[in-house]
């Protein structure tokens, strides 16, 4: 029983496509509400006020500068311990959580960078026209950080898909913990991690193909 | 600007109520039924058959002591490290993984009675001929499992630290390993030892005979209800009085390891 068996990987990959759902759609809900967080923490980064700014420069360190592991264990296994009504959050809306944090502070980051991108007189000439600052940034300058910021949003997109590999941790059959069982029963290591790693890389080559038909689409409309 | 502090506003609303009902809908579960967590991934213990049914012995004993108080079991599968930690914050009632009970843990936990008995084994390479005992581990490299008792195990034996442990996440992935010539031996149970010699098509062998005796339990946490365990304990006993552990053993294993 030893050597590679190509039919086992053929029969366990509908196994692991069945938890597909569940990959993605943490990967996508993370991403709608990392992006919603994430935007919300770069404005507040660029707030008058220091001990906002300084507040928030820490979240987007804290998560960034630690593991999605220890964010995960941190916010499932340790708050119940400290606030009792946490150990009512199932598995599913956790990950989401987590990840959707974690994801913020990355989302801000590419934020931040793309807004700087933007020429400075393009501030200066909405506001010279009467703009207030929101409208500044609703009309004029978030529609064009979005177009600089849409590949590097891609790639936290993907990065937030290959985090959810380690939920099974939690206790969430996603594609990564079916393998990790499948792989157990029957002993063939190899062939069900291959099986799970083709699969993030098609959805991974997916995701991207959609994202370079988006900025194509939108850089004929302009200024990219 | 308006639209974008509606749409957080609302987007911030439905995550409440999100919340909200798996809150509620928690609370339920844990009224009437008892949830019991597993590595799934642990054969022939835990493990998920050709059909995706999650099966073994230890899902089998847990349906049967549901049966008995009479409350509906819910199995919850997650990575064995994550198990202590779902234990800990109230997400299961107790773990059934062949959790061995030891002092440590008899500090932070309360056990069951004890449901299984075995033999701490080594598992070699079919080549090796030094590795019989613990003694003939030092200057070696062992594999545990991470979270198991064995580590502990050698340490207290090893107290000059001559036996180099390398701590896996998975059983099988530390077979695996020893097989590949890796590592020399792995220190586990007995009986999942010959299961995966048998299966894996390794090649593997067990090294001499079992080190230490040692039994497993079901840990709940300190603040558990002590009618529930009272009722589990009870359960336990008259599936031993009743022949029906030996049943659920010799369904999955060629002998008796619920036999003291």
């Amino acid at each position: 029983m030893t050597g590679f068996d190509f039919n086992y990987l053929i029969q366990v990959l509908p196994v692991i496509l069945r938890a597909l759902p569940v990959t993605l759609s943490i990967a996508c809900l993370a991403m709608m509400f990392g992006l919603i967080i994430g935007l919300i923490v770069t404005f507040l980064r660029r707030s008058r006020y220091h001990l906002i700014t300084r507040f928030f420069d820490l979240y987007v360190s804290f998560f960034r500068g630690t593991p999605l592991m220890v964010q995960l264990f941190i916010f499932f296994f340790g708050l119940p311990q400290l606030i009792p009504i946490f150990s009512t959050i199932t598995s599913y809306p956790a990950a989401v959580v987590v990840l959707s944090i974690n994801a913020s502070a990355y989302i801000s980051e590419v934020m931040k960078s793309s807004i700087n991108a933007i020429d400075k007189g393009q501030f200066e000439a909405a506001l010279s026209i009467g703009m207030s600052n929101a409208q500044t940034m609703e009309r004029i300058i978030l529609p064009q950080a979005f177009k600089v910021a849409l590949l590097p949003l891609g790639n936290t997109f993907i990065s937030l898909i290959q985090g959810t590999a380690i939920t099974f941790m939690i206790g969430l059959k996603d594609i990564m913990g079916v393998a990790k069982v499948s792989s157990a029963a029957s002993y063939r290591f190899f062939e069900a991690f291959l099986a799970v790693g083709l699969i993030y890389w098609m959805i991974t080559l997916f995701f991207t193909k959609v994202l370079s038909l988006l900025s194509d689409k939108l850089s004929k409309g302009g200024i990219i | 600007m308006k639209k974008l502090g509606f749409g957080i506003l609302s987007v911030a609303l439905l995550v409440a109520l999100f919340m909200l009902g798996t809150s509620i809908s928690g609370q339920d579960e844990s009224d009437n039924s008892i949830v019991v967590g597993m590595s799934g991934g642990y054969k022939p213990y835990t493990f998920t058959d050709e059909a995706g049914e999650l099966v073994g012995f230890e899902v089998d004993t847990w349906n049967e002591i549901g049966r008995r108080i009479g409350r509906d079991v819910e199995f919850k599968t997650a990575d064995f490290s994550g198990l202590f930690g779902l234990l800990d914050s109230g997400k299961i009632h107790t773990i059934s993984n062949q959790i061995t009970v030891n002092e440590k843990r008899l500090d932070k936990y309360i056990f069951s009675d004890p449901y299984v008995y075995y033999g701490a084994q080594l598992v070699v390479r079919n080549d090796n001929m030094d590795i019989t005992n613990l003694e003939s581990l030092k200057g070696k490299t062992v594999g545990v499992s991470l979270g198991s008792n064995y580590e502990e195990m050698i340490k207290a034996f090893d107290t000059n630290e001559e036996i180099n442990v390398v701590t896996y996440e998975s059983y099988q992935g530390s077979l695996q390993d020893v097989s590949l010539g890796r590592i020399d031996a792995v220190l586990n149970d007995k009986l999942a030892g010959l299961t995966a010699i048998q299966e894996s098509g390794l090649d593997l062998k067990l090294g001499g005979e079992p080190v230490e005796l040692l039994f497993n339990a079901f840990p709940f946490v300190m603040d558990q209800d002590p009618d529930l365990i009272e009722s589990v304990n009870q359960a336990i006993n008259d599936m031993y009085e009743d022949g029906t552990f030996e049943a659920i053993s010799l369904k999955w294993f060629p002998v008796n390891i619920t036999e003291k």
